[in-house]
C-alpha cells in the first residue's frame, strides 16, 4: 500500500529529516510512527500526501508514484488519503456538518451524496448531535472527532494521523485510539505519528521508531521503547 | 464534477466573502463605480465629439461665388469644367434664391431678416464636394482660376485643426482609460486579496482533501465579478441619468450641436462600462487568488 524507498528528505537549511528511509506498509496495517520531536514523524508524514517532496528516494502510496506526481494531479492523491492533525485545522466560521462536507464538496460530489455520506461519518464519530455546533462550542476531544470524520467522510484507503492525541487528555485520547481502531477495522490503512508512550503500549501494533531521520527499530505488536 | 453542480457552492462562498471582509467590498465597490463612471464618461465625450467631426465633415465643401452678370448657359459650361477638377467629387449648382431660402431656415427661426435685409444679397454659387479633406486647398486654388468665378470659400485649415485636437484626444482618452483601467484592478486585485488571505486556511484545508486550483479559484473570480457587475450597474445608472440631465440643458442652450442620442450608440457604451466592470471582477478575483496558490506551491 505504502512503500517508501530510500528516501531522504533535507531542508534548504540544512536539516537533514530523514536518512536513506525503507518502509513498506501493506494493506489495512496499522502503524505507529514513534520517536522524540524532530525525529522526522512528521516529515514522513507530509511526504506521503505530498505536502513536501523528499529530496532523494521514491515514495508509492496507492500503487501511485508520489515523487514523480504532477502538480496537478495531487488534489486526486489527496482524496485518497485522510489527514487527522493535532490542532484539528477546524474552519471555525462553519458548522460541524459544513466542516465534513467541505471535504466532498470539493470533489465535486452530488448534494445527496454530500449528505448521506456527512450523516454517516459523522454517526461513525459519535458526533451526529453536534453537526451544527461551531467549533468553538466544541471540546478538545470533539474537534478531533470532527477532524476525524473529515478525514475519512470520502472513505480513503490511507489514514494519517499525525499527533492525533497531542492536546488530549488521557480518558479522550483513550476513547481517540479506539475510534482510529475502529476505523482501521473498516479497512483502512491506518499511519499514526505518536510520542505518547502509554497508547503505543496499549495498542500492541506495529511499531516503527525513528530517531534523528532514520528508522531504528521496526517491529510487530511492539511498544513505545524497545525493552 | 461539472461546474454547474458545483456553481451554488461557488456563489455561496463568493458571497460569504464579500459579507466577511465588510468595508473593504463596499470600498472595492465604489471605486469600481467611479472608475467605470470615468470612464464612460470618456466614452460618451468621444462619441460626441466624433459626431461633431462627422457633422462637419458632412459639410465640408467649397463655396464658389460666380459674378452677378453670369448666364446660364456660361454656368452650366462653368460647373462642367469644375466637376473636371482632379479631385473634385460632386458639384451642385445653388442659385442664389435657394441660398438665401436655406439661410433663412436655418437661422430664421432666432430672427426676422426681412426687417434688417429687404433683399437677397447673396449670388449665385456653386457648392463643391472634394474626395478627401486634403484636397480642399488645391481644388480651391484651381477653381478661383476661372474668370467667372468671383470668390472661392474654405474651410479646410480649421477642420485640420479640430481632426488634429480629436486624434490628441482620443489618443489621450485611451491612454487615460487604461492607466483608470489598471488602477481599478489593483485596487479590486488588493481587496479581493485581503479576503483571501483571511482564508488562507481555508484554502489550505481545501488543497489538503483533495480540491483542485481551479476549485479553489472559482469563488473568488466570482466574488470579483460580483463586485464587478455591481460597480458597473450604478456606473451606468449614474452615467444614464446624468447624461439625460447635461443632455437638456445642452439642447436648450446650444440647439446646434449635434448630440449623441441615439439610444444604440448610448446602449454600446453602457453595454461596453457593465462588461468592462465584470471583467474586471473577473480578473481582479483571478489574479489576486493566483498569486496564493503559486506561493503554495
Amino acid at each position: 500500500m505504502i512503500e517508501l524507498k530510500h528516501v531522504s528528505k533535507i531542508y534548504p537549511n540544512g536539516v537533514e529529516a530523514l536518512l536513506d528511509v525503507n518502509l513498506h506498509i501493506g494493506k489495512e496495517e496499522f502503524v505507529f510512527i514513534v520517536g522524540p520531536s524532530g525525529a522526522g514523524k512528521t516529515t514522513l508524514m507530509r511526504l506521503l500526501y505530498r505536502e513536501e517532496l523528499p529530496s532523494n528516494g521514491q515514495v508509492i502510496v496507492d500503487r501511485v508514484n508520489v515523487t514523480e506526481l504532477d502538480s496537478d494531479q495531487v488534489p486526486y492523491l489527496r482524496r485518497n488519503i485522510g489527514v487527522v492533525f493535532q490542532d484539528y485545522k477546524l474552519l471555525s466560521r462553519r458548522t460541524v456538518y459544513e466542516n465534513v462536507a467541505f471535504a466532498l464538496q470539493v470533489t465535486g460530489a452530488p448534494r445527496s451524496q454530500i449528505r448521506r455520506h456527512t450523516m454517516q461519518a459523522l454517526e461513525l464519530v459519535s458526533m451526529l448531535k453536534r453537526s451544527s455546533s461551531f467549533p468553538e462550542e466544541l471540546s478538545g476531544g470533539e474537534k478531533q472527532r470532527i477532524c476525524i470524520a473529515r478525514a475519512i467522510v470520502n472513505n480513503p484507503p490511507v489514514l494519517l494521523a499525525d499527533e492525533p492525541t497531542g492536546n488530549l487528555d488521557p480518558q479522550t485520547t483513550y476513547e481517540i485510539m479506539e475510534l482510529l481502531d475502529k476505523i482501521n477495522r473498516r479497512n483502512t490503512t491506518l499511519i499514526t505519528a505518536t510520542h505518547n508512550k502509554s497508547i503505543v503500549d496499549m495498542m500492541k501494533r506495529r511499531v516503527v521508531q525513528l530517531e534523528s531521520g532514520r528508522i531504528i527499530r521496526d517491529q510487530q505488536l511492539g511498544t513505545y521503547s524497545n525493552s | 464534477m461539472s461546474l454547474l453542480s458545483n456553481l451554488e457552492f461557488f456563489v455561496v462562498e463568493a458571497l460569504r466573502g464579500i459579507r466577511r471582509s465588510g468595508l473593504m467590498s463596499f470600498v472595492a465597490i465604489g471605486i469600481v463605480i467611479i472608475s467605470l463612471t470615468v470612464f464612460g464618461m470618456f466614452l460618451i465625450f468621444m462619441a460626441n465629439l466624433g459626431n461633431i467631426v462627422s457633422y462637419m465633415g458632412s459639410r465640408l465643401d467649397i463655396v464658389a461665388y460666380v459674378e452677378k452678370d453670369l448666364n446660364a448657359d456660361s454656368a452650366q459650361v462653368l460647373e462642367v469644367a469644375i466637376s473636371q477638377i482632379p479631385g473634385v467629387e460632386k458639384v451642385a449648382y445653388v442659385p442664389k434664391d435657394e441660398a438665401w431660402k436655406s439661410f433663412r431656415e436655418e437661422f430664421g427661426a432666432k430672427l426676422d431678416l426681412k426687417d434688417v435685409i429687404a433683399e437677397n444679397p447673396l449670388p449665385n454659387a456653386f457648392s463643391i464636394k472634394v474626395r478627401t479633406p486634403e484636397l480642399l486647398p488645391q481644388v480651391a486654388e484651381s477653381v478661383a482660376k476661372f474668370s467667372d468665378v468671383s470668390e472661392v470659400r474654405y474651410s479646410g485649415k480649421l477642420m485640420k485643426q479640430i481632426q488634429t485636437l480629436v486624434d490628441a484626444v482620443r489618443i489621450g482618452g485611451a491612454i487615460l482609460s487604461l492607466l483608470l483601467f489598471f488602477a481599478t484592478l489593483l485596487i479590486v486585485v488588493n481587496t479581493i486579496r485581503l479576503t483571501v488571505l483571511a482564508r488562507e486556511t481555508d484554502i489550505y484545508i481545501m488543497q489538503l482533501v483533495g480540491a483542485t486550483n481551479s476549485f479553489v479559484r472559482w469563488p473568488f473570480v466570482i466574488e470579483g465579478v460580483i463586485m464587478g457587475v455591481l460597480g458597473g450597474f450604478f456606473g451606468i445608472l449614474i452615467l444614464k441619468f446624468s447624461y439625460e440631465a447635461v443632455i437638456i440643458r445642452i439642447k436648450s442652450a446650444l440647439p446646434f450641436l449635434p448630440i449623441v442620442m441615439d439610444s444604440n450608440i448610448l446602449t454600446f457604451i453602457y453595454l461596453s462600462v457593465g462588461i468592462s466592470g465584470m471583467l474586471l471582477g473577473m480578473l481582479g478575483g483571478y489574479i489576486s487568488v493566483s498569486r496564493i496558490l503559486k506561493e503554495k506551491e
